[in-house]
């Protein structure tokens, strides 16, 4: 009984481990294929990860692994933090990922990008120990732990977007991603569309400012256009679209409470700069209308009424912008009167 | 104002009396100019009594050594000149790299003044070249906005320029930069530009080109001008406004001006070959289709016409699509598309912020916020809309310019805040009609409605004579606007042909004005409004003058509870260099300083403001982040034999080596990669407090600006950083304090001399660090970045001035990504 106790032992000893040989060469080549199916189902070519897969693909598997996974911590709610840039960089990544694949012909089965959705999958980033955004994170093949073996992607490594996580890749990983192939603006079609569409549009054109009767013409036009291009301007409009600035931020201390002006010069909010801008434009607009328009109005109390609202209205205007100045800059103005007044 | 003598209305007595009434009015003209001179220039002496006659900043020190080069040798030997005290072992050629226009101003000012036996020195006379340009700009603002809507609105927008502070802010008396004498050949190129057009005399043709000959000398926004006409032909031409005139003004200006621009060494074959200049070349070729097809017209039938239209556009455009097809050629073959990066982030404003983080870093390059408008224009954001919708009442060739010059100005100061320099005088311009306009409607509504007056019939009489005055005036705007189809007559015939035409109509037109009248007690109260507006501007002009922008920058105070407190440890230090070691020493100091040294202390330096050579910046920003030892190898590779570092932290003086010690290692670590910026920051943070990393703690800047210094207070509190220093006690092996400034603001130090010992290491490590790898080096050395808290900026200058106070200044770290 003993014998054969330990050969019975034996045997399945043997055949186990046969087993878990061939199981894991096979389990190999099989995660490998799920991932190349999970690649080709995405456009760009980059595979969602989720807790399930992650455990599938990098914490069960023994290292190690046959492939490397480079990953794009990413999370919906932040999207619309524009100073975190993460639906640039989620772009910049995929472009990244679709250029290496196109580069290796797909036959290339090393390297995987993916990226994982911080509601889903709250507890692989919990795995990784990543508590800020953005982040991309190298998975060597090699490594056991996914928090410490693991390498994250510097910030200085994704700030010139995709070119330098491309070099960031191919530092650490030896492998060749191949230029960047970004979608072009406009396709070759589109262009000569557009050109044959201007050849044909060009005759008509010329005609028609021969004959003086474009929009162009109208000076009214022109006048709007000027007075919104200064509007535009002077409302530091520029400046939002430069740095992002959201239109209003949400007060700190009481999430219910909306913060429209921002204390300190170096930086204003959207809707602050139109609101000044809408007062530098209204006393003048009220200026004109009172010089070259209300003087040929009839009917004098009407003018007189008119005059009075202007007044009002540009006195309030001017009177507020001195006072959001000097409470947002904190400029002492004052004047230099002979001191024997004081 | 009325003439009481001439109530009999005869017609002869009023035209006298009319001739008279101009006669004083332009003598009234004169001497208000005369005084918007006096006062341009003397708002502009505040940094002169405030601290003294002392060239400011950093680039005039530059100039102001030209100068002096210029005045001691000659034209000749200027053009030639090869400086060897900067760029050591490089040198630089001068003449060639210069925009001469500011120093041969100040050079000829000077040999004027001494040959007139009046004995300034060379350095007096830049210090006054700005006030004094500034008074000759509000006297071209003047002759141009005449040119647009008539003396009243010239010379309120002449008051209105002569104070305006963005202006002022770079042309304070001392402030010797190309700006101060640019701005005024802007205003008089537009001026000449515009006097062409509304008399197409060619006389005024080849001034216009030689102002844009000076303007192209004095400063490199002579482009915006060379965009901003042919933008303004091109509309012209487009809204039907063609006319003979607008050829005179703008075709000689392009070949004149061109042929003039290429002489200008430091333009030379720029001016037909960089995109920048490829429109003017393109509406050129447009006018003169143009010219041709209004030529036919002229001379052929209106039925031979129709054909021969045809013919001529189909060939125009052929012709058209042949050269845009090879300016397109040209363009695309070039690298950057054939703009420089600082034009191209004008048209595209996001594009600096994207691809070329040293140009957004720098604070002059920002996009300004609401309040800089404020700050700069004042009053005048609220009068400019007024102004606009003015210009287009009527519309005339020379209005339509300053909408399209105020629009495109105010754009571009929209997207960097040094450009808000060129909407000042658009600004004043349109503000000033604007104003002269207001006032006109006010005062003639009170005037017309003063009780017990209007039945007088002396008023009458004047009434009548200012009527004829303004009808003139509206005869003169309507003719402009007639005029656009037909060539125009010789000017005297048609003067004498208006006044026949308009004597009758003078009755009829005070009887109208009389009804276009507003009421009385509103036009009262709006009329003092508008001169409490104009006092506001003016407070705030002088505000801005004497408080924000006369700061030297090289001589500081600071107010506090006892009293004034000076700093004048810069002086003090050029001077100890200068004085106490030999003549050929070498200094080195991060590029800031190096124009001053050279001006100042005449010693040669490695780096300076011009920063045209980016690997030797490097050189100078590695040997600052390295370990002692490497740094002193470094140094001694160039020769270098003194040190110089500024250091704020004892008074608080914020823009110190320290705070741009991040743009030393950046731009050291662009040239070296073995100078990373993550070894200088812990956690993404840049501190010098005892978290501060080792590598930050054994860098040569941090040693050599904290060096000593817990013997001043005993705990080592930096006053800038506000925290206490990591590193305290330590000693120099390869440097030795040479000398400390009265307020420890500028430390010298010199190199210890070399110890046989080391040799065989210092060979080694040499032809380590002198390994350059240039592949990751981006246009970086081709453009000026300041310090990563500020320059020229009135926030800045505002921290400086509240020194001692330790007010929180803009001492954070670089921006860094929030997470």
């Amino acid at each position: 009984m003993a014998i054969s106790a330990t050969h019975l032992f034996l045997v399945s000893f043997i055949t186990l481990s046969l087993f878990l040989v061939i199981s894991k060469a096979e389990s190999e080549s099989e995660l490998v294929a799920d991932l190349l199916a999970l690649q080709s189902e995405s456009k760009s070519g980059v595979i969602h990860l989720d807790d399930r897969t992650v455990s599938k693909f990098l914490t069960s598997p023994k290292t190690p692994r046959p492939f490397s996974f480079i990953i794009f911590f990413d999370a919906t709610q932040l999207h619309d933090k524009s100073e975190l840039h993460l639906r640039e960089l989620r772009n910049e990544f995929a472009l990244v990922a679709s250029s290496f694949i196109t580069n290796n012909n797909s036959s290339n089965t090393k390297l995987f990008f993916c990226d994982i959705e911080f509601r889903e999958s709250q507890s692989s980033f919990h795995l990784f120990g990543v508590n800020s955004l953005p982040h991309i994170r190298l998975v060597g093949p090699t490594a056991k732990s996914l928090k410490d073996d693991s390498e994250q992607m510097d910030q200085g490594d994704f700030s010139r977007m995709a070119e330098s996580m491309a070099e960031f890749i191919e530092s650490r990983t030896k492998l060749t991603v191949g230029p960047i192939h970004r979608p072009p603006i406009l396709s070759k079609k589109q262009l000569a569309l557009i050109a044959a569409l201007l050849l044909i549009w060009s005759p008509f054109v010329a005609k028609k400012i021969f004959a003086g009767q474009t929009l162009l013409h109208d000076p009214k036009i022109w006048l709007s256009g000027a007075v919104f291009v200064y509007f535009f301007s002077v409302s530091g409009a520029m400046h939002n679209i430069i740095r992002k600035m959201p239109m209003f931020l949400v007060d700190r201390n009481d999430p219910n409470k909306l913060v429209f002006f921002y204390q300190g010069s170096g930086m204003q909010l959207g809707a602050e700069g139109f609101a000044v801008g809408f007062l530098y434009t209204i006393v003048g607009l009220l200026l004109a209308f009172v010089t070259h328009v209300l003087v040929y109005v009839k009917d004098a109390t009407a003018k007189r009424v008119a005059m009075l609202v202007a007044i009002f209205v540009s006195f309030w205007a001017v009177k507020k912008v001195i006072f959001l100045d000097n409470w947002k800059t904190g400029y002492g103005v004052h004047g230099f009167w002979p001191s024997s007044w004081n | 104002m009325a003439a009481p003598e001439a109530s009999s209305a005869a017609v002869p007595t009023l035209m006298t009396n009319n001739t008279l009434r101009n006669a004083f009015g332009g003598v009234l003209s004169f001497f208000i100019l005369l005084l918007i001179g006096v006062l341009a220039f003397s708002i502009r002496l505040f940094s002169v009594i405030k601290y003294e006659s002392v060239i400011h900043e950093f680039d005039p020190y530059f100039n102001y050594r030209v100068t002096q080069f210029l005045t001691k040798n000659g034209i000749y030997e200027f053009w030639n000149w090869f400086d060897d005290r900067t760029w050591y072992p490089l040198g630089r050629v001068i003449g060639g790299t210069v925009y001469p226009g500011l120093t041969l101003t100040a050079g000829t000012i000077w040999w004027l003044l001494n040959s007139l036996n009046i004995p300034l020195s060379v350095e007096t006379v830049c210090v006054f070249t700005a006030p004094i340009f500034s008074a000759f700009a509000s006297w071209a603002t003047y002759l141009l906005t005449k040119e647009v809507k008539g003396a009243g609105a010239g010379l309120t927008a002449a008051v209105l320029l002569a104070m305006v502070p963005s202006y002022i802010s770079r042309s304070v008396a001392g402030s010797y930069d190309n700006e101060a004498v640019a701005i005024f050949a802007l205003i008089f190129t537009f001026y000449l530009y515009i006097k062409t057009l509304n008399t197409g005399s060619l006389f005024y043709a080849t001034l216009n080109s030689i102002a844009y000959f000076y303007m192209v000398c004095s400063w490199g926004g002579y482009t915006f001008i060379i965009n901003l006409i042919p933008m303004h032909v091109l509309l012209c031409i487009v809204t039907g406004r063609y006319s003979s005139r607008l050829y005179i003004a703008y075709a000689p200006l392009v070949v004149l001006g061109t042929l003039l621009a290429a002489l200008v060494p430091v333009v030379g074959f720029n001016a037909v070959m960089t995109s920048e200049h490829f429109a003017s070349f393109l509406v050129f070729i447009i006018i003169h289709v143009v010219a041709l097809v209004y030529y036919i017209k002229g001379i052929l039938s209106p039925k031979m016409f129709k054909v021969a239209v045809t013919l001529v556009i189909s060939a125009g455009l052929a012709v058209c699509c042949a050269v845009i097809a090879v300016l397109i050629a040209l363009v695309a073959s070039s690298p950057t598309k054939g703009w420089s990066g600082r034009s191209l982030s004008l048209l595209d404003p996001t594009y600096a912020s994207k691809y070329i983080p040293i140009i957004a870093s720098v604070s002059e390059h920002q996009p300004p916020t609401w309040p800089s408008y404020f700050m700069d224009i004042n009053v005048l954001a609220f009068l400019v809309p007024a102004g606009i919708i003015a210009c287009f009442l009527p519309l005339s060739d020379a209005s339509s310019f300053v909408v399209l010059y105020i629009a495109t100005s105010v754009y571009f100061s929209g997207v960097m805040v040094r450009l808000m320099l060129v909407l000042a005088p658009a600004a004043c311009i349109t503000s000033g009609i604007a104003l002269s306009q207001a006032f006109d409607v006010f005062t003639r509504s009170i005037k017309f409605q003063l009780p017990g007056l209007s039945s007088n019939t002396e008023v009458d009489a004047g009434e009548t004579s200012s009527a004829t005055k303004e009808a003139q005036n509206d005869a003169v705007k309507t003719e402009k606007a007639e005029e656009t189809s037909k060539d125009r007559p010789s000017r005297k015939s048609k003067k004498k042909e208006r006044e026949h035409v308009e004597k009758p109509s003078t009755k009829t037109k005070a009887e109208k004005k009389r009804l276009l009248a507003l009421p009385l007690e509103a036009s009262v109260i709006s009329l003092l409004l508008l001169v409490f507006l104009g006092a506001f501007y003016v407070v705030h002009c002088v505000w801005a003058a004497a408080e924000a922008y006369s700061a030297p920058s090289i001589v500081l105070t600071s107010h506090s509870h006892d009293g004034l407190h000076v700093f004048d440890d810069f002086r003090e230090a050029y001077a100890w260099l200068r004085h106490n070691t030999d003549v050929d020493d070498k200094v080195a100091s991060w590029w800031d300083y190096g124009y001053q040294t050279t001006a100042m202390a005449n010693r040669t330096v490695i780096v300076d403001n011009n920063t045209w050579n980016n690997t030797h910046i490097a050189t100078v920003g590695t040997a600052m982040s390295s370990p002692e030892k490497a740094a002193w190898e470094i140094f001694h590779s160039l020769d270098v034999k003194y040190i110089l570092v500024v250091f704020g932290g004892l008074v608080g003086y914020p823009s110190d080596d320290i705070n741009k010690f991040l743009w030393m290692v950046r731009i050291g670590g662009g040239v070296f990669p073995h100078i990373k910026e993550p070894d200088y920051l812990r956690d993404g943070q840049y501190r010098i407090d005892s978290q501060a990393t080792p590598t930050m703690l054994n860098c040569l800047m941090y040693k050599l600006s904290y060096y000593r210094f817990v013997e001043t207070d005993g705990k080592g509190f930096d006053r800038v950083r506000r925290t206490e220093i990591g590193k305290k006690y330590f000693k120099l092996t390869h440097f030795e304090e040479v000398f400390t400034t009265h307020h420890w603001m500028v430390r010298i130090y010199k190199l210890k001399p070399q110890k046989n010992r080391i040799r065989g290491k210092t060979k080694k490590s040499k032809s380590k660090t002198s390994s350059t790898s240039s592949s990751k080096r981006s246009e970086r050395g081709l453009f000026r970045h300041g310090n990563v808290f500020g320059g020229k900026e009135a926030q800045n200058q505002f921290c400086i001035s509240s020194i001692l106070g330790l007010v929180p200044c803009a001492t954070t770290g670089p921006p860094k990504r929030q997470i």
